[in-house]
This record gives C-alpha cells, sequence and structure tokens, in this order.
C-alpha cells in the first residue's frame, strides 16, 4: 500500500486546548497517537467541531499544543522554525484571495516563498516548477487571469497547484472539495491520491464519507477530540461508527473492497440521548 | 526563454519606472512654469536647468521664484503623493481590504485634531512655531492610527473591523476638531487652511523632510515586496509558508504610520489618492507588490502633480485647495469602487 515504510508524521500523546491559559475551555484534542508513513492518503472524519481542523494546524505549528510532541520527516516540530516547516508540510487553503487582481501564476509562485533565496525575485529553478505545477493541474491557459475571475473547479485546480510546488513531503488540505460539485470533487481526490503516490504524505479532512472511503488509504475517525478509529476504511466504516460520530443511521454496502455509505436518517433525539460519543479511554496507537 | 515570469515583470517593472520619470519629470517642469508670474516652459525648463547645475542666481527673477517658490511645492507634492499612494497600498495588503486608506484608518483626522490643537489652542513644541503644527499633526495622525488598529485587533482582526474602527475613531476625532473650531471661531482661517489641504507655502526645509522621511520609508517597504503578497494569503496562510506574520505586520504598520503620518503633517487632508491610486496601479500592473508597489509610486507623484497643476491655474489669479478638489473627484470614483467591489463584502 505506502511506497516506503518511512515514518513521515509521528503525532504523539497530543492534547491541545484553545482556553488553556485561562483554563476555561475543555480540550479540543485528547491524548491524539498518530503514525502516517510515506505515500499515504490519510481522510479525516468526523462531526463539525470535533477537532478535525485543530489537529491539522497542531502538524505544522500553527497551533502549538499544550501536551505531547509532533515529529514531521523525524524532526520535532518544536524544534523547526516556521520556515523549514513550509519546505516540508504544505497545506491548501480553503479559498484564494480574489480582491488584489493577483493573477493565477503570481498565486501558484507564492507556495515557492519558503525556497526564494534573493530579496525579490524567484531563481530559475522557481519559475520551472510553477510552470510544471500548471502544466500538471492544468491551469497553464489560466496563467494571466486574475484569482477573481476563476470559476470554483478552477480556483481547487490552483490551490493544488500552488501546494505541489511548495514541494512538501506533507500536505494538508482541508476540506478541499467542499464548495465543487461531483466531478471536480472527484478530481481533487484523484488528484492528492495521484499526489501521495508520488511519495506525499497526504492528509484531507472532509465531510463527505463517501469520497473518503473511496480514496484514502486510512482513514482517522475523531469525535470530541479523540480518535475513535484509525485503519483502512473497508475495515473500520461501519453502520455502528457512523451512527456513533454523526448522530445518523446509515446503510452500508460493500462491493468489490469498497465500502459505500447510505445515509438513511438522523437518530432519534429521543432514544439516544443518553448515548453520545463513547471515545477510547486512552486513543489509539496506529500503523 | 520569453515565457520566464520574472523576464516579463523585469521588464514591466522597467516600463513603470521609465515612463513614470519621464512624465514626472515633464510634470516637474510644467509645475515650476505655472503659477501667478507667467514663465515659458521653455523658460521654466531652462531656469530648472541653470538652478540644478550652479545654483539659483540671485539676479535672474525666474530662478529666484522656481527655486524659492516651485521648487520645494513641486518636490513635496511628489513626496506626498508618493507617500500616501504607498502607505495606502501597504494598508490595503497588511490589513487585506482593499478599501482601506490613510484617510479610513483615522491618520487623516487624528492629522487634523493635531494641527487644529496647535493653531487654535495655541500648543508649540520644542519652542518652535513653524515645526508645531506639522509635529502636532503627525503626533495625532500616528496616535489615531494606534488606536484605530488596537480597536480593530480588539474586535477580532477581520479586515471590516479596520474599516469600523477607523470610522468610528475618524467621526469621534472630527467632533473633536469641529468643538476646537467652534470655541475659536475667531481664528480659523489659519486651520482651514490647513484642514483644505494645500501646497502653498512649503518651504525648502520642510519639503526636504517630507521627501527624505518619505523615500527612507518607501524604500524599506519596497524591500519587503514580496512579502506583501504571502500576507494576502492571511495571516495563517502567511504563517504556513514560513513567514513571522506577527512581527512583520507590526514593524510595518509602525512604518506605515510614519509614512502616512508625515504626508499630511505639512500640508494638511488630502483624501482619496491613498485609496484610489493603488487601486489604479493594480488595474494597470496587477497585484504583484514588486511592481504595485513601484506602479503605485508612479502613479500616486504624477497624479498628485497634475491636481496640483489644475489647482494653481484653474483660477488665477487666486488658488483652490488641493485636498478639497481631489475629494471632488474621489469621491465618486470611490462609489464606483464601492459598487464593484462591495458586493464581495458583508458589511
Amino acid at each position: 500500500m505506502s511506497c516506503e515504510d518511512e515514518l513521515v508524521v509521528r503525532v504523539d500523546n497530543l492534547s491541545f486546548s484553545y482556553g488553556a491559559k485561562r483554563n476555561l475551555c475543555p480540550k479540543t484534542l485528547k491524548s491524539i497517537n498518530i503514525n502516517a508513513h510515506k505515500g499515504q492518503l490519510i481522510g479525516i472524519m468526523g462531526p463539525n467541531g470535533c477537532g478535525k481542523t485543530t489537529f491539522m494546524r497542531c502538524i505544522n505549528k500553527v497551533l502549538k499544543p499544550q501536551e505531547g510532541a509532533v515529529y514531521i520527516d523525524g524532526k520535532d516540530i518544536d524544534k523547526l522554525k516556521m520556515m523549514e516547516i513550509a519546505k516540508i508540510c504544505a497545506n491548501i487553503p480553503a479559498d484564494v484571495p480574489d480582491d488584489f487582481h493577483l493573477s493565477v501564476e503570481e498565486f501558484v509562485a507564492l507556495g515557492r516563498y519558503p525556497y526564494i533565496t534573493g530579496i525579490w525575485w524567484e531563481g530559475e529553478k522557481d519559475e520551472r516548477l510553477v510552470r510544471e505545477a500548471m502544466a500538471a493541474y492544468q491551469v497553464t491557459h489560466l496563467r494571466d487571469r486574475k484569482l477573481g475571475e476563476l470559476s470554483s473547479g478552477e480556483k481547487a485546480r490552483v490551490l493544488l497547484a500552488k501546494g505541489a510546488v511548495q514541494q512538501p513531503k506533507i500536505l494538508l488540505a482541508d476540506e478541499p472539495s467542499a464548495h465543487l460539485d461531483l466531478k471536480f470533487k472527484l478530481q481533487v481526490m484523484q488528484a492528492l491520491k495521484d499526489l501521495s503516490r508520488q511519495g506525499v504524505t497526504v492528509i484531507t479532512a472532509s465531510h463527505d464519507i463517501n469520497l473518503v472511503t473511496k480514496y484514502c488509504d486510512l482513514v482517522i475517525v475523531i469525535s470530541a477530540g479523540q480518535i475513535l478509529s484509525y485503519g483502512p476504511p473497508a475495515e473500520i466504516i461501519n453502520e455502528e461508527i457512523i451512527r456513533q460520530v454523526y448522530d445518523v443511521e446509515v446503510t452500508i454496502i460493500r462491493e468489490g473492497g469498497e465500502v459505500y455509505v447510505i445515509p438513511l436518517r438522523p437518530v432519534d433525539p429521543e432514544r439516544s440521548k443518553d448515548e453520545g460519543p463513547r471515545p477510547c479511554e486512552k486513543g489509539i496507537i496506529a500503523d | 526563454m520569453e515565457d520566464n515570469k520574472v523576464n516579463r515583470a523585469k521588464y514591466k517593472l522597467a516600463l513603470i519606472l521609465g515612463l513614470g520619470s519621464v512624465s514626472l519629470v515633464l510634470l516637474f517642469i510644467l509645475s515650476v512654469s505655472t503659477g501667478v508670474m507667467d514663465i515659458s516652459f521653455q523658460d521654466a525648463m531652462e531656469s530648472t536647468w541653470n538652478i540644478i547645475l550652479r545654483g539659483a542666481d540671485e539676479n535672474d527673477k525666474y530662478e529666484l521664484v522656481i527655486y524659492n517658490l516651485r521648487m520645494p511645492r513641486a518636490l513635496s507634492v511628489i513626496a506626498v503623493g508618493v507617500g500616501l499612494s504607498v502607505a495606502g497600498c501597504v494598508m490595503q495588503a497588511l490589513i487585506r481590504n482593499p478599501l482601506v486608506d490613510p484617510y479610513i484608518t483615522g491618520v487623516s483626522s487624528g492629522a487634523a485634531l493635531g494641527a487644529t490643537m496647535a493653531t487654535l489652542a495655541g500648543i508649540s513644541l520644542f519652542g518652535s512655531s513653524d515645526f508645531s503644527l506639522p509635529i502636532m499633526a503627525f503626533v495625532g495622525a500616528s496616535l489615531a492610527f494606534f488606536v484605530t488598529m488596537a480597536l480593530a485587533e480588539a474586535a477580532g482582526g477581520r479586515p471590516i473591523s479596520y474599516v469600523l474602527g477607523g470610522t468610528i475613531i475618524g467621526i469621534a476625532l472630527s467632533s473633536g476638531t469641529t468643538l476646537l473650531m467652534y470655541f475659536n471661531s475667531d481664528q480659523l482661517h489659519g486651520v482651514l487652511f490647513w484642514l483644505f489641504g494645500s501646497f502653498a507655502y512649503m518651504s525648502w526645509t520642510s519639503a526636504l523632510i517630507v521627501l527624505s522621511v518619505v523615500m527612507a520609508l518607501t524604500g524599506v517597504m519596497l524591500l519587503y515586496a514580496k512579502e506583501f503578497n504571502v500576507v494576502l494569503l492571511g495571516d495563517e496562510q502567511a504563517k504556513q509558508l514560513g513567514m513571522n506574520v506577527r512581527r512583520f505586520k507590526t514593524m510595518m504598520f509602525l512604518l506605515v504610520s510614519a509614512l502616512a503620518s508625515v504626508s499630511v503633517a505639512f500640508t494638511g487632508v488630502i483624501g482619496f489618492v491613498g485609496l484610489i491610486v493603488p487601486h489604479l496601479a493594480r488595474m494597470i500592473v496587477g497585484g504583484d507588490h514588486r511592481l504595485l508597489l513601484p506602479a503605485s509610486m508612479m502613479l500616486g507623484a504624477n497624479v498628485l502633480l497634475v491636481a496640483d497643476i489644475v489647482c494653481k491655474t484653474a483660477v488665477e489669479p487666486s488658488e483652490l485647495p488641493i485636498g478639497a478638489i481631489i475629494s471632488v473627484i474621489g469621491a465618486p470614483f470611490f462609489g464606483y469602487l464601492m459598487i464593484k467591489l462591495g458586493k464581495e463584502y458583508v458589511m
């Protein structure tokens, strides 16, 4: 499944809380342990507010966890500068800044920012990578267009190109296909899959269970800040866990090693009042 | 090779600086040729050249007028044009809102209150009455800017917070100015002159102060042109690209506050330049700050020089107040921008 057995992300007993200083908020993330290897495409699932985005922000040091450690490419992120992290870990933002007349090419080139050695201009290599990425994601013909003039599908491809020119070992994509129609959703997930097959460890959060199960090698299910389950989608996705996490009754169809989730109805609130999510005691360590 | 983005950008940059400088030189000579005393373009060119080569000849009427009155005036117009435009451009990037400028972020109203206090309340600093007005205006502008920034940050620091914060501070300070004027209505003339904005009485000393401060601060900002592009992505994205966003923004807010304040301190309230010029520049060269900042500089200097020439010549022998003229032209343009861009903002 994975290209090599190289460990790229190691999350060690990570806990995070937004109001830690004042001790106001409950922990957003509790004792998270994750190992991710080179070339894996990992999907994160969980209801709104369960800590998916917080978890991804902890991986590239945008947030600093109060407990635990994160190692990327074998190094403790606490000891890395942001610029060094940017060369290992890229992320796909939710949207582009479209009020400032930036062209597609200028925007994609921003992915090279951590590598620019001069004061002003990108070097030859930066330019070559930008050209290649624009070609790979089929946006070369949009090169001089302004970001504000692009369609959602075009924006998604431009965002992927910007992530790719950063030449990361880890790519974080939070809801990369949220506003897209079905065709573009599939294209974006396929693009992430292709990147992972080129050796990038891709971690993506999504509400679309079927996309996650279809494309991802591994799925992390987070509920109330804890990992409920971590493993290949065919093994861990079942009616019980979906009901537990999303409060929704589903039917699961298994065909040719793939899992398809068909939502039926929300769980009757009267019946499930006391049940709620039941996270594991200490989180799961999984490889 | 013609597919090279950097080479294309460098070519554009050369074009911007080349065309901008040529037109600036022509407008400069046109500016020193216009005024109460009639001097032909050709004579103005000759006199300017002579002054540059060997200093002003005290027996030459033209050279005296040009050297003593018109050159410092034209130079300060250029400096203020550059200062306001670059300040507007930088504020728009830092705040990530294309509708902000030194006017909207409270700088102008702060400067106005400072100037009014200096003139009407007779507050003078360092014992010098010559510079007490610009110094008070500078202090007022910087304070207003910081209060606006602090208010906006406290309110969550979203792009819209800065506009709302600046509006509130602006209204409060303008009321302060109005009250001061109300209680000192006998000495209004001096302060009204400043409030309208005018370059008429710029001395060489004032011109050189504005020019050197503006050039130094603009130079520093130009060094960070590519960082301003990254800032457009938002704090979190900029951080993820390896930038120390907090430090960069703090430093730039300090510098831009000084730049905007010094631009209004000597010559009074000139609105809309800082808003409109960066927009025009963006329409021409796009959003990359490595082109946008130089284009804003050039365009700002040229536009304000044209406006000043219009003010000097429209109703000879008297003069129109440049701040008011710019606002008359600027307001409809701002309205147009609001309609065009406003749809993307939930106000």
